[in-house]
């Protein structure tokens, strides 16, 4: 991950800058979620900015230490197929109602309930899922890649 | 509606959650088999609607064409699916059967599963390549199944070569999204007639590498025979039985349905190289020793086959490809499978696959192989009927060649095969040759009764020459 | 703009065609990555157009073509999944075999029907 002729693990800049990038990367990624329909952002975008807090986490810290400073990154996996279901039932629910597959509810006319900016519909809850699945996988290749040796299963 | 979105859901849900639990265990893997029986009792329910009632269709969301993304369950895709589907099933219950070794094995299948589903069921030029993605990235990992040496290897390369196919694809995507403006697959054949042929020639040849790499065919055969050769029988037995069917699925949606003046153009190189394609295999597989490998090149071989059935064309030749695609898939799957087992009654099953490669009557391969004959008897072309004879004697040949060294010399081997020293739970030792035996069955009702494989195979044909095109919500 | 694109198409194609010829396993995942590069560069281009994000369009004026852009991510995404899959093969190819060079796994080739069997037997006990 480093040169050959960089000195022995990053810099402490770095390190301070991972272990201080993570809280704000979720709030962004929470505000790109929100702002999904109306504005650039989506489930997705706001996994990748996580994502790459983590990544830089792993490359600050290694693997291992930074599964040990923030033991929810042990969940990877389950937050990945969790939010991969939840985006599945969010998508096909409309199924049972009779309607085709990924239509939203409520539906494009009717009132929608929101929390501030945050507008309650099973969109937002697809979103939310993909933003898991994608921490999760990224979390997972982050981690696996750089310290391959912890689980054999790749 | 319904149907089509379940054949989805039931094997992507399930699968993804599959693959976080531990294959290793036998209640994992049957819960992987019943899924898959599952999605093939759902499909079947969907291949009577689409047979009965046309086709069905829906876009997603809601939204107009153009907008969403449409799921199409037309005769052709649902009989692709179907057949795959079931390969895998029977796959899957042979693995299990034989105890899993990996953990993410059923997980796998199962998401293979879903992926074909999806690639066989949409009438969306980019929605195919996502699902082919899926697909082919299930199968990518499948085939390290075993993690020995030789799977690894034959994992890299399998990869390597079908990413590559994958991008020519994607090219050929962006290329058909610059010179028509749409990727709804009705709306690019329609629009490709005033495109200027130069441009839907490249296009056309772009889409027909892609499938030819994973397909093997003989130009592009060049990874098949080590990846077949070197996975584990039941891998073999997906990749040829369900992965390959991509391929065929692909040359036929994409030549006839949505390329058909450039198929028309370009007919006579199709014949050619499918000619060359069973005659190369055909070859290749007498002259090799092992099991495995000359079981690969019977599929190059085969494929030859599919190929010519294209090239000739018409509704005779259509149904033709459709029905010999389908054949072939359980055929290769049977083949494959049996090297994992052993015994008398295994012996039996491959020899009804045997027959039914070569064509001989009582196996379903006979219906296949009549087909195609009377394809090269419809273009006039004596030429094509002798090489077709040859390519059958020539499978007749290695298929015999397996049969003597497999299953004559048995009693010399027993002590060495590894299928044998799995076999340390007696009480299990008849059971795991079911889903051979079941196969072997289905493939004699078949030629049996072919009735309803020819029914099929035609309704399908029927979409591609337009003339049942109800397509479209 | 759109012949700077197929060069730059062009470029990523040669430079991942000669890394796939190259004999170190590593080389020819990266040549893979470049060529799924070349494969999205070729979306974008084949599809240019400036306008406004058309999310909630209000005023007139042009409007982008959303579908590329969303072919163009969807094709990264799998791209990126099927480069961490090959990254991982390699990874193991490197812990069985100890090698990374592409001829050195043809060591393993061909074994007859005694020494297959044996392969396989290592490979149950590695698992």
């Amino acid at each position: 991950m480093t040169g050959p002729d960089a000195p022995p693990g990053p810099t402490v800049i770095v390190r301070v800058v991972a272990r201080l990038l993570l809280a704000p990367s979720v709030v962004v990624a929470v505000a790109l979620i929100v702002k999904g329909y109306t504005a650039v952002g989506d489930g997705f975008a706001a996994g990748m900015v996580v994502g790459l807090a983590v990544a830089l986490n792993a490359v600050a810290l290694g693997a291992r230490r930074a599964e040990a400073a923030l033991p929810v990154l042990r969940h990877a996996p389950y937050a990945a197929v969790g939010g991969a279901l939840l985006a599945l039932a969010s998508g096909f629910f409309p199924v049972a109602l009779g309607e085709p597959v990924f239509s939203h509810r409520p539906g494009p006319d009717e009132k929608v309930v929101s929390v501030g900016k945050a507008e309650l519909m099973t969109a937002v809850s697809f979103d939310v899922g993909i933003f898991l699945l994608v921490v999760g996988v990224v979390t997972v290749l982050v981690h696996q890649l750089a310290e391959p040796d912890q689980e054999p299963q790749a | 509606m319904t149907a089509l979105a379940l054949s989805l859901l039931v094997p992507w849900a399930v699968g993804l959650l599959l693959v976080v639990l531990d294959g290793r265990r036998r209640t994992v893997g049957w819960l992987g088999v019943v899924t898959l029986g599952a999605t093939v009792a759902v499909l079947g329910v969907l291949a009577a609607d689409v047979l009965r009632g046309g086709t069905v269709a829906f876009v997603t969301g809601g939204w107009p064409v153009g907008v969403g993304i449409l799921l199409r369950a037309d005769a052709l895709g649902v009989t692709f699916a179907l057949s795959s589907c079931f390969v895998l099933l029977a796959a899957a219950c042979a693995e299990t059967l034989l105890g899993v070794g990996q953990r993410t094995l059923p997980g796998l299948l199962v998401l293979l599963a879903a992926g074909l589903n999806g690639l066989f069921l949409t009438g969306d030029v980019f929605n195919f390549y996502v699902f082919f993605e899926m697909s082919m990235i299930a199968a990518y990992v499948l085939t390290g199944y075993g993690g020995g040496r030789a799977q690894l290897r034959a994992a890299v390369i399998f990869a390597s070569v079908n990413l590559l196919g994958s991008f020519i694809f994607l090219v050929a995507v962006a290329g058909t999204y610059r010179v028509t403006g749409t990727l709804a697959m009705t709306d690019v054949a329609e629009r490709i007639r005033e495109v200027p042929p130069n441009a839907a020639v490249a296009v056309a040849v772009g889409f027909f590498v892609a499938f030819s790499v994973k397909l093997g065919l003989f130009p592009f055969h060049y990874w098949l025979p080590t990846v077949y050769a070197d996975t584990r029988p039941a891998v073999a037995a997906v990749l040829s039985g369900a992965v390959a069917n991509i391929g065929a699925y692909g040359l036929l949606r994409f030549g006839p349905g949505v390329f058909a003046e450039q198929l028309r153009l370009s007919a006579t190189v199709l014949i050619a190289l499918g000619a060359a394609s069973i005659i190369y295999g055909g070859v290749l597989a007498v002259a090799r020793h092992r099991p495995a490998e000359m079981l690969a090149y019977s599929a190059i071989g085969q494929v030859g086959y599919v190929l010519v059935a294209v090239g000739v064309g018409g509704p005779v030749g259509f149904a033709a490809a459709v029905l010999y695609s389908v054949v072939n898939a359980l055929n290769k799957a049977l083949l494959f499978l049996t090297s994992a087992v052993r015994g008398p009654l295994v012996a039996g099953a491959f020899v009804v696959g045997a027959l039914s490669v070569a064509g001989v009557p009582p196996a379903v391969g006979f219906v296949g192989k009549l087909a195609v004959f009377r394809t090269a008897v419809d273009a006039r072309s004596p030429t094509l009927v002798v090489l077709l004879v040859v390519g059958s004697a020539l499978s007749l040949l290695y298929l015999f060649l397996i049969y003597q060294r497999e299953f004559w010399a048995e009693e010399d081997r027993e002590a060495v095969t590894d299928a044998e020293v799995r076999d340390a739970a007696p009480a299990r030792g008849v059971s795991r040759r079911v889903p051979v035996v079941v196969l072997a069955v289905l493939l004699l009702a078949g030629g049996v009764w072919p009735e309803p494989l020819a029914a099929v195979s035609g309704a399908a044909a029927d979409v591609l020459t337009g003339t049942a095109n109800g397509a479209g919500p | 703009m759109t012949l700077a694109i197929a060069a730059a198409a062009a470029v990523l194609f040669g430079a991942g065609a000669y890394l796939l010829l190259q004999r170190s396993l590593v080389r020819v995942v990266t040549g893979i990555a470049l060529i799924s590069q070349c494969a999205i560069v070729t979306i974008i281009g084949s599809s240019l157009s400036q306008g406004r994000a058309p999310i909630d369009p209000q005023e007139g004026g042009p409007l982008s073509d959303p579908l590329p852009q969303a072919l163009a991510l969807t094709a990264l995404v799998i791209g990126m999944a099927t480069l961490a899959l090959l990254l991982a093969l390699v990874h193991r190819v490197v812990v069985t075999h100890g090698t990374a060079e592409r001829d050195e796994l043809r060591d393993v080739d061909r074994p007859g029907a005694g020494g297959d069997e044996a392969v396989r037997h290592e490979g149950d006990e590695t698992e």
